[in-house]
């Protein structure tokens, strides 16, 4: 088995040593100087050639090496010449060294990269045709570039080429490994970023074989990643098998919504459907992974779909009808009833601009009652201070953090790439972790404290041995699930968990820029919603039944038909036919996340916009415009007939809405500690448990993901499968 | 001083085909016959579902719009223009709906208000 990156745990003495040779010398030079084609560069002690060249803007061709993973060096494909070295050199496991001449273009350079090349092709299968990676493919663009101009693989014997059997890892990706060129990146990634030790190598030299050693799923939710960075077609997307070459797509800049975290993704689309869904590198929020939600639930989009409006005929049934007549039923029904009966609920998958159409539409027909399905605990400052309800610290700041407590969250499956994240920190900066709630595998170790929700209340108290800890901690983080917060006692537990962050925020000195305090989301739209001024539960709607409920894209069943009253009249806008289109008398379809130009906020708070991949199906439209036309028919037009001028309102509600890219922090810690002293709930003796505690959870959780018939065969393998 | 300059710039414009207005007018009244006399054949031969009528109210009403036209120059080439028309017309140079095109019967007018773009399609 190889292990290839340095274990973080042992290197305390590497840099023991490191602080020695610093103090024997006259100060360490700050900059080696190297000369990279005779171009003189300086760079940091300890760099790579490779990545010296980079900084001189010489592109060394390479397949094993890759940026976020260990450096295996095992590709050979980065030789270069090295000014008095007899031999050249793997540039991407080779330190620079002081007066380097560097010679990337050399004769002696140009045959090793066309020697290594050669062997390569030996055995790589010529079956680019029929290769999904064709036009994408390293391998194929470097021997392009580097490789030879005629073929010396004649087969005299007929032996043929290498030929390796496929493996079965899972329904997401497709193995051909014959074509394995055995960078060993995938590996590398499922041992240090997924966590996931599955992969591995067998046999030696031409018998090396990169597999599972016995035939089992590759187990993560970030796997679809080893797709990517796989340089070659060994391992492709399953479900986009043989679907389009890449310069056939359009693509798109975009946003996730599966979780609250909004990865940035490029959709690629041709002839109106989304092919795949690819990462986009944004070192801020996912790097340059995306879970497998993400990335494969695309075809959910396709399925499900409400394509026209629905409105409930007297016999009960639902009949497909045109927008006229839907909009006028609804706008008859809106204007009987007084303004004060009329409710809304907000779901998880909603943007910006449709919360802030919906919010004002039903402010002016004179209702308050706008409330999200998540709930969240209102009770002191509530969701009036930003600061209670956001991921203060940023997923960035994980890497500065040196101690994180988990609270009644599993964000393996709530937030794959902010485990990530941890898990990352955790391998590097020598993080700690700890865990209340359920014990559950989060790919790296950690101090599981217990599950009971006393032993918040000790450590808020500083009883707990763990306050001490807490409180000795340099840069700590405390986080808490949004699913903890959704019991009884929510606010009981937001309190304690302020308390413990407030007291760690003064105890550890970490000063005013550094925040302890964090909430992980679950849903996109939860941030934007409460930013908006949503209420966060249906408790306010169940308390004042309505006439009318009208509910955005509310599929997660918070409110059923019998706990609203007989005669209330339900709408439903929303993409999908879910939970929420089930229970309505009049359907409004809307537009999934591809295909409109909206704004999500993230769990950290930051701004971030999706743009239109494709048109919405038939006749769905965008959200907000559904909104505002209705808002005509009942004779009180909301004042915006283009996006620009809604994303004016959003400016004038919360100008941090439509700042994009930025985190806009919240910093009131302290007073709302101070509102939430008057918060009376007390903690329940439930145990702390996730919502999503296994991989099968993981893959439907929102209406998309059940449309999804990629994420069924997940679930079903992830059950069945070794 | 001024006042020279400008009839310096004022030149006198050669003809292109008529001299004076009466000359002018006589095309423009030929023309006009030439269409009224094609109209019966027009419908017949393009097959085009209308009384000669009504096609000789519209062949008025383009007539019509350029009454206001005095430059001998521009009535000219508006008779050239239209004469060329006449000529592909005859000799079967179109299809029913190029000679119907004119008539805009069939475009719709594109939607202005919020809701009616709306209720017209996705982005109109």
């Amino acid at each position: 088995m190889l292990r290839l990156w340095p274990l973080a745990r042992n290197c305390k003495a590497t840099k023991a040593l490191a602080s020695l040779a610093r103090c024997s010398s006259t100060g360490a030079p700050a900059k080696v100087e190297v000369f990279v084609d005779d171009k003189p560069v300086q760079v940091e002690p300890g760099t790579t050639i490779l990545q010296a060249c980079a900084e001189a803007g010489v592109e060394i061709p390479r397949f094993c090496y890759h940026e976020r993973l260990s450096i295996a060096g095992n590709c050979r494909m980065c030789l270069v010449e090295v000014e008095k070295s007899p031999k050249p050199i793997a540039s991407c496991a080779m330190p620079v060294m002081k007066g380097m001449k560097i010679k990337t273009d050399s004769e002696m350079t140009r045959k090793a990269r066309e020697g290594v090349m050669e062997f390569l092709l030996m055995n790589h299968p010529l079956d680019c045709p029929i290769c999904d990676q064709g036009g994408e493919c390293d391998l194929q663009d470097q021997s392009m570039a580097f490789g030879s101009d005629r073929s010396r693989f004649t087969d005299m014997e007929h032996g043929g080429k290498r030929a390796v059997e496929d493996k079965n890892i899972g329904p997401l990706i497709k193995t051909i490994m014959t074509r394995c060129i055995h960078c060993t990146r995938c590996i590398r990634f499922a041992s240090e970023v997924a966590g996931v030790d599955d992969l591995g190598t067998t046999g030696r030299g031409g018998d090396m074989q990169v597999g599972t050693y016995v035939e089992k799923m590759f187990k993560s939710e970030l796997s679809g990643n080893i797709i990517d960075l796989c340089p070659v077609g060994a391992l492709t997307a399953k479900p986009s098998a043989f679907t389009a070459r890449p310069w056939e797509t359009r693509r798109i800049d975009s946003v996730d919504v599966m979780d609250a975290l909004g990865s940035n993704i490029v959709v690629n689309t041709r002839t109106n459907e989304v092919l795949r869904i690819l990462p986009r590198t944004n070192d801020a929020v996912n790097e340059e992974w995306i879970s497998d939600a993400t990335r494969f639930a695309y075809d959910g989009l396709k399925r499900q779909r409400l394509t026209a409006p629905f409105v409930r005929n007297a016999a009960g049934q639902l009949e497909q009808t045109d927008w006229e007549t839907a909009l006028v039923k609804v706008a008859q029904k809106l204007v009987q009833v007084p303004g004060e009966k009329v409710a809304g609920v907000a779901g998880g998958l909603v943007d910006a601009e449709a919360l802030v159409a919906l919010k004002d539409y039903l402010n002016k027909l004179g209702s308050e009652a706008l409330c999200t399905e998540e709930i969240f605990p209102m009770d002191g400052a509530g969701t009036d201070l930003r600061s209670n309800y956001l991921l203060n610290t940023g997923i960035q700041g994980v890497e500065r953090a040196d101690l994180i407590l988990l609270v009644g969250t599993n964000p393996r499956f709530e937030a794959p790439l902010f485990n990530a994240r941890i898990r990352k920190s955790w391998i590097n900066n020598e993080l700690t972790v700890a865990v209340v709630g359920t014990r559950v595998d989060l790919t790296y170790d950690y101090d599981h404290l217990g599950d009971s929700t006393k032993i918040l209340a000790d450590i808020a108290a500083g009883k707990h041995p763990f306050a001490q800890t807490l409180g000795k901690a340099k840069n700590p983080m405390v986080v808490v699930g949004s699913a903890a917060l959704q019991r009884k006692d929510g606010a009981a537990i937001h309190r304690a968990v302020a308390t413990m962050a407030q007291n760690a925020r003064v105890q550890s000195g970490c000063g005013d820029d550094w925040k302890v305090l964090n909430v992980l989301h679950r849903v996109a739209s939860q941030v934007a919603a409460l930013d908006l001024g949503y209420k966060a539960g249906v408790e306010y709607i169940r308390n004042n039944p309505p006439s009318v409920l009208y509910m955005l894209g509310a599929d997660e069943g918070a409110l059923t038909r019998d706990q609203l009253p007989k005669d209330c009249f339900v709408i439903y806008q929303g993409h999908h036919g879910d939970r929420g289109a089930a229970m309505a008398d009049v359907i409004l379809p809307g537009a999934a996340y591809t295909e409109k130009d909206a704004t999500y906020v993230n769990t950290e708070g930051r701004a971030q916009y999706t743009k239109t991949a494709v048109t919405p199906p038939m006749l769905a439209r965008e959200d907000w415009k559904i909104i505002r036309a209705l808002s005509e028919m009942t004779g009180n037009a909301l004042p915006y007939d283009r996006i620009q001028d809604v994303r004016d309102r959003l400016y004038d509600v919360s100008p941090n809405l439509v700042q994009y890219g930025a985190a806009e922090d919240a910093n009131y810690f302290k007073q709302a500690q101070e509102l939430a002293a008057g918060i009376s709930g007390k903690l329940e003796e439930k145990p702390l448990t996730p919502s999503l505690l296994n991989l099968k959870d993981f893959y439907m959780t929102n209406s998309i993901g059940r449309a999804s018939q990629t994420m069924a065969k997940c679930v079903k393998a992830v059950q069945e499968m070794p | 001083m001024a006042a020279s300059k400008a009839v310096q710039g004022l030149k006198h414009a050669k003809p292109i085909l008529s001299v004076d207005r009466n000359d002018a007018r006589r095309r423009v009244l030929n023309l006009y016959k030439a269409w009224y006399r094609q109209i019966p054949v027009i419908c017949n031969e393009y097959h085009i579902n209308k009384r000669p009528k009504d096609l000789n109210r519209y062949l008025r009403q383009q007539f019509d719009k350029n009454r206001n036209v005095k430059d001998l120059r521009v009535i000219d080439i508006l008779v050239i223009k239209s004469l060329q028309d006449l000529h592909e017309t005859k000799n079967w140079w179109k299809m029913a709906n190029h000679v119907l095109y004119p008539l805009q019967e069939s475009v719709n007018p594109k939607p202005t208000g919020f809701l009616s773009k709306f209720l017209e399609g996705h982005d109109p």
